[in-house]
């Protein structure tokens, strides 16, 4: 049981003799705080380093206001964290824990206690309490959200109920975006769990006020652009600058496959990085929903920011019209998510299409049955749910706070600026297929690509460069091991190019060995050409392509590593070797690293675990680089 | 059979070691040091206060206009040139604009430069000077640990300081990496890269040691600086104690002791950073 005697309490010991603390040393007694002092039944405990923790939970605690319940934030520093069980005895309680993740794993310092606690106790009951976590973290480290993790699981352990899946926060990605997401949807199940509506005349909350602008400068509105406007910056730029260039050469690779090869004007790069590009939606589409919708795409409007507290004053670049809204900042073709179709069914003036959309938008397994197939199998976007939904008729300005911002595509780019200074590549497949409702999908970026015709009017490619850390050995004498099927060879053409670019100055470069993947050796098989000549040429000293369907067994480029097992191990173990691995993350990089291991394991003489350790220890040491997507 | 392997693949292991391994290991025991001071984990805390941190800035922009004006002459150097990467790597500038955010556009006539920093500079001079393979044991120390702790540190700064937006912050921002994790594989991979004979690569052992002591001295600098101002302040300091407090988010916290060190930044970012090195 945890100790209880303040006397006892370890804080004592921070509190500097000078100074008098705001708080007594005694840790205040939670069940108290709830019952006689404040009155609340949702307390949202936050470990929290750098504030952003705690900011969440301030934001939560007001939440709760709005959905007719009393919330408050707390640091579980200051409470004695072992009467937690008590809350179960408040009528609709709730605790929400926004913990962070600090170093390895670990607890932030104000969390140190709480999480102590919640190992040393296994007898601890705590049915009865209900809780949720909101988990901080990123993602480039190795013990992403342990923290969070932990509370979540540990608290079932000890009989406590989840009425909210744990929520998880990536910093690396973006951390206000998925608190937003969760949040959105964790109200909702919030209040179906206790039975009680959310208050205010609408069921749904607004985040955003709306504002018509009769009368403004079309010089303050945003026609497009992702940052500043001009000189005026009305709000922080959530991407880069863009840099228009005009499309040079739009060449198809081959015809099945529809892989497509445009060229940008120059701009600094090296090899392995990665372009953005800024694509924009199909203005047919544009045009539809403002049909449907029945509204003038062309008013000005902002859209600000209710909660003050939050750095997000507007859900995109304000002001603007409705227009450019759908067709450069905001995502029309995705699937919407299903706090988009609980906040629009109160819309829908058919009963019974309102009874669906909240069904899919809830929790039930018949709902998240109907969501899966009515929505995602079906690949219904936001036209064709209101084409199939015509009693729906949202007000554009909310659909607009509601749906998610346009997404940057990122492309490795397939060329070298040693070898084409002037021009960078790109390799994708053009994204085009028939869903279930007889509708054709289109890709939004390779379509607009696609269609960019050379050098006509309005040809240009908003984009930047990322820079990577994707790239050739300092050295040109170490050789190359690049394994990249499909699109994934992208990088590789420029690595190619490079490498020989270098030979022809003379200078002394190691075996550059190519590995590639396709499903048909004439239907797909990209970059043959050129694939061929530096074969030809020995700037690829060898070249390897697996066809996977060409015959009966699958032939994959894990196949052809394996074939070549003992030149792989001596390229690696003994001429330092870098190994690149390029395209799908789910399998294909998994497949690859296990080949990896059961050479090591033949040739080196080692274990499983042995053979793990030393691939791992290539990463760490820039010798194995990957560039993976799923 | 089992057992053999194993040791025959050990005793590769050692013979083959890469720098940025040894680097690591011979560093370890100094690092252990610095991360257990109570003002370290005080720091973390955050109880870092404007005046420490403008002070500790000035350190740190003596510090690295002498590493990268080294680092920029020996460019070409053989030893620096594979981990040479200004655009992405480089302070100075961002440290101007922190600076003239705090100090005004006079900032350049306010800096203030303790015993210990201007040692770390001289040092930082003569090897450029004359063994310019050892920049990389302080290009390593300082870039990396910024890197590893930059934005944790960066935002620990910005609430205990009470700033509003990034401003004032920008030496803890790396625009032109992408991913802190992957380009610290690819800047080992670089330094593996480095050909060094036999005595040089001990010489820049030793002196990644001594970069390391350099950073811990300038910090213990800093503090002592602090400390005289410190006390003399303490008589009169229980009004602005209580403003402080008003700043900070969360009310449980606890003001800062005044002769807080400063060089405590110093050493955590070098030690944070080589924590994850």
């Amino acid at each position: 049981m945890a100790d209880m005697d303040p006397e006892t309490n370890p804080h004592t010991e921070h509190i500097g003799d000078e100074e008098e603390p705001l708080f007594s040393n005694l840790d205040l007694f939670l069940f108290t705080l709830i019952v006689g002092l404040v009155g609340k039944n949702i307390i949202v405990f936050y470990g929290s380093q750098t504030g952003t923790g705690e900011e969440f939970a301030n934001r939560l605690a007001k939440d709760a206001q709005r959905y007719g319940m009393k919330g408050m934030a707390a640091d579980p520093e200051e409470y004695s964290m072992g009467e937690l069980a008590r809350l179960a005895e408040i009528q609709n309680s709730l605790a929400i824990f926004c913990m962070a993740t600090y170093g390895e794993g670990d607890p932030t310092d104000n969390a140190q206690d709480f999480y102590d606690w919640l190992q040393e106790n296994d007898d601890e009951d705590l049915s009865g309490l209900n809780y949720t976590v909101f988990a901080l973290g990123n993602k480039t480290y190795e013990h992403y959200n342990a923290m969070g993790k932990y509370v979540d699981k540990r608290l079932e352990e000890l009989g406590a109920k989840r009425i909210f899946d744990l929520g998880l926060g990536d910093d690396d990605g973006n951390l206000e975006e998925d608190f937003i997401s969760w949040r959105e949807q964790f109200w909702p199940a919030v209040c179906e769990h206790f039975g009680v509506e959310a208050s205010g005349d609408d069921s749904s909350i607004r985040q955003y006020e709306l504002k018509v602008h009769n009368d403004i400068n079309m010089n303050k509105v945003f026609t497009g652009e992702i940052g500043r406007l001009k000189s005026f910056e009305v709000q922080k730029p959530s991407g880069k600058a863009s840099w228009k260039k005009p499309v040079w050469r739009n060449r198809a690779l081959c015809t099945v496959g529809q892989s497509l090869n445009d060229t940008f004007c120059r701009f600094r790069y090296e090899s392995g990085d990665h372009v953005a590009v800024f694509p924009t939606n199909d203005s047919e589409l544009v045009n539809k929903l403002g049909e449907i919708l029945g509204v003038d795409l062309d008013v000005v409007i902002s859209l600000n920011n209710l909660d003050e507290e939050s750095n997000k004053k507007h859900p995109f670049p304000c002001p603007t019209t409705y227009r450019t809204a759908l067709t450069h900042y905001l995502d029309i073709t995705n699937p919407p998510r299903t706090n988009v179709l609980y906040e629009l069914a109160q819309y829908a003036s058919d009963p019974k299409d309102q009874e669906n959309m909240r069904k899919m938008a809830s929790s039930s397994p018949e709902g998240k049955a109907l969501y899966q197939s009515w929505v995602l199998d079906s690949c219904r976007n936001i036209r064709a749910i209101l084409e199939d939904m015509p009693s729906l008729k949202p007000p554009i300005d909310h659909l607009c706070e509601l749906l998610p911002r346009l997404q940057a595509r990122y492309y490795s780019i397939a060329s070298s600026s040693k070898v084409h200074p002037n021009s960078i590549h790109i390799c994708a497949v053009v994204v085009e297929y028939e869903t279930k409702t007889g509708r054709v999908n289109k890709g939004v970026a390779t379509n607009w690509l696609k269609n960019k015709l050379v050098n006509g009017h309005k040809s240009t490619v908003p984009m930047y460069i990322r820079k990577s850390q994707f790239r050739l050995p300092f050295k040109a004498s170490n050789p190359v091991i690049m394994i990249g099927p499909g699109t994934g060879i992208a990088p590789f053409m420029g690595f190619i190019q490079e490498r020989g670019w270098l030979k022809e100055q003379g200078k002394d470069v190691g075996e550059t060995v190519m590995y590639f993947g396709c499903r048909h050796k004439n239907e797909d098989y990209i970059y043959q050409e050129e694939l061929e000549e530096a074969e030809k040429k020995g700037v690829l000293t060898q070249l390897n392509v697996a066809f996977s369907r060409d015959q009966a067994h699958k032939v994959y480029v894990q196949h052809d590593l394996k074939k070549n097992k003992e030149h792989v191990w001596k390229l690696i173990h003994t001429d330092n070797a870098h190994i690149y691995v390029c395209g799908d993350a789910r399998n294909m990089a998994k497949d690859v690293q296990t080949a990896f291991y059961e050479i090591a394991e033949e040739f080196g003489g080692m274990t499983r675990t042995q053979a793990t350790d030393y691939v791992k220890k290539l990463m760490t040491k820039g010798r194995y680089s990957q560039d993976v997507w799923s | 059979m089992e057992a053999e392997r194993r040791t025959q693949m050990s005793a590769e292991q050692t013979e083959n070691r890469d720098l940025s391994e040894q680097i690591k290991e011979v560093t370890k025991e100094s690092h252990v040091r610095a991360e257990n001071t109570e003002l370290m984990l005080s720091f973390q805390r955050g109880q870092v206060t404007l005046p420490q941190y403008k002070l500790l800035l000035c350190s740190l922009y003596e510090i690295y206009q002498a590493l990268e004006e080294e680092l920029d002459r020996n460019s070409n150097h053989p030893a620096v040139a594979p981990i040479y990467f200004p655009a992405e790597l480089a302070r100075l500038k961002s440290i101007e604009t922190d600076l003239e955010y705090f100090y005004g556009p006079a900032w350049r006539e306010k800096i203030v430069v303790p015993a210990a920093t201007q040692r770390y500079c001289h040092r930082l001079r003569q090897i450029g000077k004359e063994n310019p393979e050892y920049l990389v044991a302080h290009a390593y120390t300082r870039y990396l640990g910024d890197l590893s702790g930059g934005q944790v540190l960066g935002r620990i700064a910005q609430k205990s300081m009470g700033l509003k937006s990034s401003e004032g912050l920008s030496f803890f921002a790396f625009p032109g990496v992408s991913s802190p994790n992957l380009f610290k594989q690819l800047y080992r991979g670089r330094m593996n890269s480095v050909e060094l004979t036999a005595e040089e690569r001990s010489g820049v052992l030793e002196e990644a040691v001594r970069a390391f002591e350099l950073n811990i001295q300038v910090f213990d600098g800093l503090q002592k600086m602090l400390s005289v101002a410190g006390n003399l302040q303490q008589e009169s300091s229980t009004n602005s104690n209580a403003v402080y407090r008003k700043t900070l988010q969360f009310p449980g916290s606890l003001s800062p002791m005044v002769r807080m060190a400063l060089g405590l930044f110093v050493a955590l970012a070098a030690v944070m950073g080589l924590y994850a090195l």
